[in-house]
């Protein structure tokens, strides 16, 4: 079930009506049974994925919270701190033993899933699957969301055993964590103390809020299907079209607006689970500020898929460099390289967590570089950021508007040649996409065919003119403005006529039907 | 101690120093790199061993939370 459809429309009324005539406390309840409800009837797949993955993180947490008590306990009767050191690490590691076999469990789910277009084939040639065999994997073996709530799940078991939050006792509340409808399919990835808190409060209806997000929700459909689906007539023709050997200059474009296209499509689409989530009174972690204009590659990571960057950083890259083996590592780099040895559990995290970054957004080798290649990056400048100082003084760059400018250009042609690679369709098309670039540029070509590949004059206009309005609203939100609150404070007939407005744009101008998917997300497939 | 913490902080992230807001991670102040090095030397220096779950935003709030962990982990 997609958010564009008549469908969930009509379940987000439901539940919304529902949601605010249970009594408080039983509010979550409802939530539980839609999102159990979208999931099973919104994709017609048996839910075994998530049930097994939520059955064993529910274990797991109870076994975690139970060690820990009896660990206090333990503790409590020993004087000796030689003892307690000792009886300490024995509860640590028993724990450690659970966790890693829990991460295995979900893990293996996970990667037999993504994987199973690459099994199933190689199981039919055995003669090992029967007749119907793809349909039962499609609908039971493939489930929605999997890649989210293995990373959600993994995520409550390490914070149970961190204690930075308790074990859920009631599994069907753990359910609702895990598979809360808005955001199930591509995120915001959410912590489980701050979202159980939000399902445990009491939520009272209120007329602006409701209005608030529904007009996020619209404000994110208008970016998907006016912008981004837009986009996507040119940048589909240019990159899927039989046609080979096109102007560098139209690749160029292709990939800018593919830029802009996996920008407007990921973020539209966390506005609409922003802006129901906010219907119900719920508030989840914002999963972008502005990208673009981002003056560093590891600034755009902060802003961009923000929540997945953290869930890398707090569970894959510190839990490496603090665990036993890192801790070794970095002694011996320190000892054996006293200048630059401090750097080197920081570069081995870094790349750790780009190499998985790179084999969860894709399967292809084509993922692992784009991976390896902003892993790479990052090092780089942050083992080098200290000399950026000396050299700015030694050349005499003055941090000014135009240096602030030229900083963000640097950081969108390091996204560009990055998204050349996730947007070809093979490694041998993203070398023939640089060669073009670089040695058949053919400008004059590129602008007089540049409507020949599915957008009119007047599409690349239309597209100008909305691309505007959204660089327009920005800076505003740049400049820490809401721009919600300031339309809210407008006088009435500017207000009603912005948001007809938008309304009219949407319905008008959105990408609609044909044989193009409007409805599915790209971040989807990842 | 919180010299010694302010001097490790100082080789590693000037800036948070001056800082006097709430979220030196999240807003950009301190990067995990950065984080990193400083673990690391503050391990070194005190003695101590800090553990990934005390490597959390709230802890490295601003320069006052990192002196309080320190102080806390040297307690324990």
């Amino acid at each position: 079930m997609q958010f564009i459809s008549s469908s969930f429309v009509i379940l987000w009324v439901i539940t919304f009506a529902l949601y605010y005539l249970a009594p408080g406390k039983r509010q979550w309840m409802i939530l539980a049974v839609m999102s159990g409800l979208f999931y099973v009837a919104g994709t017609g797949g048996i839910p075994i994925g998530i049930l097994l993955t939520g059955a064993g993180a529910y274990g797991c947490g109870i076994y975690l919270a139970h060690s820990l008590e009896a660990q206090k306990k333990a503790l409590s009767d020993i004087a000796d701190k030689e003892r307690k050191k000792t009886v300490k690490q024995g509860f640590e590691r028993r724990r450690r033993r659970v966790q890693i076999l829990y991460f295995v469990w979900s893990l293996g789910i996970l990667l037999c899933t993504k994987y199973m277009v690459v099994i199933l084939p190689f199981l039919q040639k055995l003669g090992l699957t029967t007749p119907g065999s793809d349909a039962f994997f499609a609908r039971v073996v493939m489930p929605l969301g999997i890649s989210f709530y293995t990373l959600t799940a993994i995520g409550y078991v390490v914070d149970v055993g961190r204690e930075q939050c308790r074990a859920q006792e009631n599994p069907v509340r753990l359910f609702l964590f895990l598979a809360y409808f808005p955001a199930i399919t591509q995120g915001p990835f959410n912590r489980y103390a701050k979202l159980q808190e939000e399902f445990e409060r009491e939520h009272v209806f209120d007329y602006e809020r409701m209005l608030f997000g529904v007009q996020r929700f619209v404000w994110g459909a208008f970016k998907k299907l006016v912008i981004a689906d837009r986009i996507n007539l040119f940048v589909g023709n240019v990159f899927g079209g039989a046609e080979d050997g096109l102007p560098g200059s139209i690749y160029a474009l292709a990939v800018v607006l593919y830029m802009l296209q996996l920008y407007a499509d990921f973020s539209g689409y966390m506005d609409m689970v922003l802006g129901i989530s906010e219907t119900f009174d719920i508030s989840l972690a914002e999963n972008f500020k502005r990208p673009y204009f981002s003056k560093s590659v590891a600034e755009f990571w902060r802003r961009w898929h923000i929540t997945l960057g953290m869930w890398f950083k707090d569970y894959v890259m510190f839990s490496f460099v603090m665990s036993g083996t890192g801790r070794k590592i970095g002694k011996a780099s320190k000892k054996r390289w006293p200048k630059m040895g401090k750097h080197v559990t920081g570069v081995i995290g870094t790349m750790l967590v780009w190499l998985l970054t790179g084999m969860w957004h894709g399967r292809t080798v084509s993922y692992i570089l784009w991976g390896v290649y902003y892993g790479v990056i990052m090092c780089v400048s942050l083992v080098l950021e200290p000399q950026y100082g000396v050299w700015k003084k030694k050349l005499h760059i003055k941090e000014g508007k135009i240096y602030g400018f030229f900083t963000m250009a640097r950081t969108w042609a390091i996204v560009f040649v990055a998204d050349v690679l996730i947007r070809s369709g093979s490694l041998s098309q993203a070398g023939e996409i640089y060669r073009a670039l670089l040695t058949d540029f053919r400008m004059k070509e590129g602008i007089l065919s540049v409507t020949s590949y599915g957008l009119s004059k007047y599409g690349f206009l239309l597209l100008a003119a909305v691309c505007l309005l959204w660089l327009a609203v920005s800076i505003w939100e740049e400049r820490g403005k809401d721009v919600r609150r300031m339309l809210a404070g407008c006088p009435m007939p500017l207000r009603w006529c912005c948001y007809y407005g938008v309304a009219l744009l949407l319905l008008i101008t959105g990408i609609y039907g044909g044989s193009y998917d409007t409805a599915a997300f790209l971040y989807q497939s990842f | 101690m919180e010299e010694k913490v302010l001097e490790i902080l100082e080789e590693y992230c000037e800036e948070a120093l001056d800082y006097t807001g709430d979220n030196m991670m999240e807003e950009g102040v301190i990067d995990s790199f950065t984080v990193i090095n400083i673990v690391s030397e503050l391990e070194d220096a005190f003695d101590i061993e800090i553990d990934a779950k005390y490597v959390v935003a709230e802890n490295f709030r601003n320069k006052e939370a990192v002196i309080e962990l320190v102080a806390r982990l040297l307690e324990e």
